[in-house]
């Protein structure tokens, strides 16, 4: 940011006041006293309201729409961390890293990131806290993220296996977890039961649901996906998991098998039915895509 | 016939905001709507589900397109990024013209998501009409603006805001999206005669209105799209009516949104306020 003396007096006062706007609001949700010069360089009070006041009325409908819709796309972080943890984890990644896009879509962005850089905000719940996150971006993306033309097969009959490269529609997101955070949020969709939750009026948070979980045992290999524009969470064997993986990297078929089944012991033909199910399925779900 | 030359003189009668509660109704009732106003940012995406709807309405009904965050008033440019994505979506929806506020709402990248008032400027003026006019030949669309309600005024300022209006569309030679209820809420707010706001706006420039309804605090009144028309902002669309002639008219239901059927009876309640086609309008 340059020296506000550099600026155009335009400039110089919409930095002022958008600086006053997005400073946290203090107690009872009430702006901070430490806006209170800000507002009566920039602003006139009238009959009723102090410039106070009046800024104030800005500095909370920036709050609670920003907050509104971190909780809205975050419901099942929320339910993990409870609702003054959320609210405290949200304040600091809004004051941390703000909305650096015209859509309030992309709000949750930099979540998963700012979560791993501070883990105290999420302590004692971290780890389930971390992977609710991820998921629940996945979920914005397979939401309206873009999808490619699907694979046509008849462009990759014939070619051998060492020269095929495939892509996934980049609304499809892997992860693997440990904790079942897909079965979490099928519970949470149920529970809430709200019809009209994806009514587009500002601010309405949801029930107050908490969950938790234990570790699973082994680690599962979850797609994040679109299918008929629902979204999906779909399970995937590890192997199978890897073989996307690989071919997302830019791997060739031959290449990507061969890194699915690096460390298996099961005989060449069971793993060779075992993909043309995969790919059967795949191609089903539309996940198979040319490489742009 | 429309006096209006953004609409290319078609009458675009009374129309409702798309809302995502009525999507279920509108695609399987197919109801009978002049048009619907869509928020662009909603459909600014690369796919699902918001652009399928989208092209299901679209194979129906007349869409123009209303947006939130250019922010035409911000000291700095247009963002091209935005401007490049909403150029494909008028493309895909045909909006004969498109509206944004006048009202700034990012600094430096970082964005608030409000309609943050404007100072009332000589500068304000010149550079808001500088980032219009940018807007208007990188988007080969005519632009309205609308006068978005407010809750603090600026030391700064050198004009009213229907002044600053004034200027600002001149000078970027664009359209008016006038907003009755906005104009309602602020005059509440500040203390101006509305009637004054509303005749002091160039008739030949309204490309639209929207009326909505508001709430009223103790100090203040906010501008809550929850509820319906109240009775002095029917009065002040009838006199914009006056002056304008038949001018596409949208009712915004954005938040405790009723059934559909409630809002558009709602909305057409406008529709008396509308002359015949072949009524002149008095300036």
């Amino acid at each position: 940011m340059s020296a506000p003396s550099r600026k155009s007096p335009l400039a110089a006062v919409q930095s002022a006041m958008a600086r006053a706007v997005m400073r946290p609001l203090g107690p009872r949700e009430e702006m901070q006293r430490e806006n209170a010069e800000a507002a009566q360089a920039i602003l006139k009070p009238n009959d009723r309201l102090t410039s106070f006041d009046r800024l104030q009325i800005y500095n909370q409908q920036y709050w609670w729409r920003l907050l509104g819709t971190l909780a809205e796309d975050f419901r099942g972080l929320r339910a993990v961390l409870g609702e003054r943890k959320f609210d405290r984890l949200a304040v600091a990644y809004l004051t941390a890293c703000g909305s650096t896009s015209w859509s309030l879509r992309d709000l949750g962005q930099h979540l998963e990131e700012f979560i791993r850089e501070h883990p105290e905000l999420t302590a004692p719940h971290h780890p389930l806290a971390l992977e609710m996150a991820r998921v629940e971006w996945a979920r914005v993306i397979a939401f309206d993220g873009p999808e490619n033309p699907r694979l046509d097969p008849q462009r990759i009959v014939g070619r051998p296996a060492s020269r095929i490269r495939l892509g996934l529609q980049p609304h499809i997101t892997l992860l693997e977890l440990h904790y079942p955070i897909d079965e979490i949020c099928r519970r949470l969709k149920r529970t809430e039961a709200d019809p009209a939750s994806n009514a587009v009026s500002g601010g309405v948070r949801p029930r107050r649901l908490r969950v938790t979980a234990k570790p699973t045992a082994k680690p599962i290999c979850l797609a994040v996906h679109r299918l008929d524009f629902s979204v999906y969470y779909k399970r995937l064997e590890p192997e199978a998991w890897r073989l996307l993986l690989a071919l997302r990297g830019g791997e060739t078929l031959e290449r990507a098998c061969g890194i699915a089944f690096a460390n298996s012991l099961e005989a060449e033909q069971v793993t060779t039915s075992k993909v043309q199910g995969w790919f059967a399925l795949w191609m089903r779900f539309g996940w198979l895509c040319e490489r742009c | 016939m429309s006096q209006s030359r953004y609409a290319n003189y078609v009458d675009y009668g009374v129309g409702i905001g798309l809302r995502i509660p009525h999507y279920r109704h509108i695609l399987e009732k197919k109801p009978v709507v002049d048009w619907f106003e869509i928020i662009s940012e909603n459909y600014l995406v690369d796919g699902g589900r918001p652009l399928q709807v989208l092209d299901q309405i679209l194979e129906q009904y007349r869409v123009v397109q209303h947006g939130v965050s250019m922010y035409l008033g911000n000291a700095s440019r247009p963002n091209r990024g935005h401007l490049r994505k909403l150029k494909a979506l008028t493309r895909r929806t045909k909006t004969p013209w498109l509206s944004d506020h006048l009202c700034w709402g990012s600094v430096d990248g970082r964005y608030t998501h409000d309609l943050l008032p404007m100072p009332y400027t000589w500068e304000a003026v010149e550079t808001t009409a500088r980032n219009i006019r940018e807007v208007q030949d990188y988007l080969e669309l005519p632009v309205a603006v609308e006068n978005v309600s407010s809750y603090a005024e600026f030391h700064m300022s050198e004009m009213s805001e229907w002044e600053f209006l004034n200027e600002v569309v001149e000078r970027a030679d664009c359209g008016i999206l006038l907003d009755v209820n906005n104009i309602y809420v602020s005059s509440q707010n500040h203390g101006f005669n509305p009637m004054e706001y509303v005749n002091a706006v160039p008739s030949d420039r309204v490309a639209q209105i929207h009326v909505a309804g508001h709430t009223k605090f103790e100090k203040y009144v906010l501008d809550t799209h929850d509820h319906p028309v109240l009775d002095p902002v029917w009065k002040l669309y009838a006199r914009a009516i006056e002056r304008c002639g038949r001018t596409a008219t949208l009712l915004e239901w954005d938040d405790k949104i009723p059934s559909f059927d409630e809002v558009h009876r709602e909305a057409l309640k406008a529709a008396k306020f509308l002359p015949k086609a072949d009524v002149r309008a008095v300036a």
